[in-house]
């Protein structure tokens, strides 16, 4: 029975040999030469319990005659040879260990020191849809909650505009609306444009290409326009909310407001909300102009004269599927911030907690948009509009 | 002081943020095994001092030598040993708050060390015993005290046994009791395990306990303005300012 381990420990001269062999009477010898520290113990762990659970040796004998430096991860190796014996019943003893190394295992190896309580037991997949199902529903009395307290914040605060941080608002309408014009415009005229260009080459075929412009005005203004910007929105501004309402909840600067009678609600949420619902429906008519400007490219590639196209726009498009669009966007604004504060607001402690909100946000932000959007769908459908 | 062999060395060291420089030509030497406190008023360049200590920032002139290492221009794998030679724990713990503690204690071991799985459980559950936090060792940072936080941080910064552990401001927000508790800890530490201390603080009563050696920074020399022993420096320094600090005098 021997093993040996040899490790360089780095480019310097520390280097540590464990050798374990059977002596006359069954026991077990290892003779350590050199450094135990980070660096070495690890090969000389893998020798040493290798060889005990090999034998199996009711005597273990560690001679630490040439141990030059021992540190914690050596020490752990000393005792925990030495836990391995009292648990198998063995004998075990340390021959001419040096004063330095015998301090640290005194140090390290006091017994009456707490060992680590048990951790919880995992949950069954029972238990973990359970879980999740009461996860859900508290999430849904919360959304329901914070409806009705953004509802009474708006209410007070139409009662006495002097009280919203009109700086905020403004604030908030310049990032969250102005700066969001480019994005907008491009993914507006180009969405116009690709459907313009991927139907005018089937309705061709039947001559009816000048109905493009039909179809464009339509579904840019009344569906298309409101949907693209409320998801812009969510990606560009809810998140953005969620992270900086978020980074305020960790940093208890929420808890600040609160002790100083300032509901984040009003104080927060209100100006936010404001903001969103004035740009959302702006950059739903902007989305709209840049979609329908798309569609007259298309049109004028096809030969048809811009004032044609015009002239077919106005006639397909009515003032009730302008209203009808608007309407929706306003909506969308109030879903998309209302829902990133909310998730900003909800954000537990640790830095991964603004992430997670802000991930929830879009999500729920965007979820609520497909919901909201068939809602209209169906009151437009029975308002005959 | 065994031998006053110094294990770290700063040599005309200034340093700032851009143009403004906060310390000027700063020269000292810590010794193997001491307890070194930075001492000093709010805004006096502390932090600062121990940011460029251990590397976070580059000093714009002069050297910082770490067990003869300059980690003021070290790269690569040069800056990895000084850096693994060195632990720091940060005012706040900076504890990783997805990991358990044990987890938190592991993490250097599993990057740096070749040791099997259980030798590393077993390492840092050793680390997490001696800083009194065995029991707590499965749970997440969040679960625990500010001054379990502190002590944990503590047991991270010891985990690949490094000659030398910087401590920001150990006993900041903590009760006297708790900070009683940390001051016997980095004591004990200094005195078992002949680990280095370099610790920054402004209590009074933890600087009696731990320091071997002091100095104090000011805000309007930019320098050091005083060097020795706690009890020296309350008794007979010969700056009105640092006589006024010990005695908690405010400034008239």
């Amino acid at each position: 029975m021997a093993g040996e381990a040899r490790v360089m420990a780095s480019a310097e001269t520390a280097q540590v040999v464990l050798q374990a062999n059977s002596d006359a009477d069954g026991g077990l010898v290892f003779f350590i030469d050199g450094p135990l520290d980070t660096t070495t113990t690890g090969r000389a762990w893998r020798t040493a319990l290798h060889a005990l659970s090999q034998s199996n040796p009711r005597r273990v004998v560690v001679d630490a005659a040439r141990l030059t430096y021992c540190d914690g991860a050596g020490a752990a190796l000393l005792l925990e040879l030495q836990r391995r014996q009292l648990e198998s019943r063995g004998s075990y003893e340390i021959r001419s260990l040096n004063a330095a190394a015998q301090a640290l295992l005194d140090l390290y190896g006091r017994s009456d020191r707490p060992g680590p309580e048990p951790a919880s037991p995992g949950w069954s997949s029972v238990e973990q849809i359970g879980r999740a199902t009461v996860t859900l529903w508290h999430d849904v009395v919360a959304l329901i909650a914070f409806v009705g307290e953004l509802c009474a914040a708006l209410g007070r605060a139409a009662r006495r505009p002097g009280l919203i941080r009109w700086k905020d608002v403004f604030l908030t309408a310049e990032l969250a609306g102005v700066n969001a014009l480019p994005i907008v415009a491009l993914l507006g005229f180009l969405l116009g444009l690709i459907m313009a260009f991927q139907s005018a080459i089937p309705m061709r075929e039947f001559g009816a290409d000048i109905y493009v412009a039909n179809l464009i005005g339509l579904s840019m203004l009344r569906e298309l326009g409101p949907l693209l910007t409320a998801i812009i929105l969510a990606g560009r501004s809810g998140s953005a909310f969620a992270a900086e309402l978020g980074t305020m909840k960790v940093s208890e600067e929420l808890d600040a407001l609160v002790t100083m009678g300032l509901e984040p609600v009003d104080f927060l949420v209100v100006p936010r909300v404001i903001a969103a619902v004035v740009m959302t429906p702006l950059l739903a008519i902007w989305a709209g102009f840049l979609g329908l400007i798309g569609g007259a490219v298309v049109m004028r590639s096809l030969g048809f004269p811009f004032v044609t196209y015009v002239i077919q726009v106005e006639s397909a498009v009515t003032v009730s599927d302008m209203a009808g669009g608007l309407s929706k966007a306003f909506v969308f604004g109030i879903v998309v911030a209302a829902i990133g504060c909310l998730r900003g607001l909800q954000t537990r402690s640790g830095a991964s907690a603004v992430g997670e909100s802000t991930t929830r946000a879009v999500v729920s932000g965007l979820v609520l948009i497909t919901i909201v959007d068939g809602v209209f769908a169906v009151v437009f459908y029975y308002l005959g509009l | 002081m065994s031998g006053r062999r110094p294990i770290i060395r700063v040599t005309h060291m200034t340093a700032g943020y851009g143009d403004v420089v906060l310390l000027d030509d700063l020269t000292f030497d810590v010794y193997q095994g001491e307890v070194f406190v930075i001492l000093g008023g709010s805004g006096c360049g502390k932090s600062t001092l121990l940011k460029h200590m251990i590397g976070l920032l580059r000093p714009m002139q002069g050297s910082i030598l770490i067990q003869g290492r300059d980690i003021a221009i070290a790269e690569g794998a040069e800056r990895l040993k000084i850096l693994t030679g060195i632990g720091v724990m940060y005012q706040q713990g900076a504890l990783f708050g997805s990991m358990s503690l044990l987890e938190n204690v592991r993490l250097p071991l599993e990057e740096y060390t070749d040791m099997p799985d259980e030798a590393m459980d077993r390492v840092a559950m050793m680390k997490l015993q001696l800083v009194g936090l065995g029991s707590a060792a499965n749970k997440l940072p969040d679960e625990i005290s500010g001054g379990m936080r502190k002590r944990a941080a503590i047991a991270r910064a010891m985990a690949l046994d490094p000659p030398i552990l910087f401590l920001d401001e150990p006993s900041a927000g903590l009760d006297p009791v708790t900070s009683a508790e940390l001051d016997q800890l980095i004591v004990g530490l200094a005195r078992t395990l002949r680990i280095t201390f370099v610790v920054v603080t402004h209590e009074l009563a933890s600087i009696d306990t731990i320091a071997d050696r002091v100095i104090m920074l000011d805000k309007r020399t930019k320098g050091i303005i005083a060097e020795g022993k706690p009890q020296e420096l309350r008794d007979h320094s010969d700056n009105p300012w640092v006589r006024q600090f010990f005695n908690r005098e405010a400034a008239v």
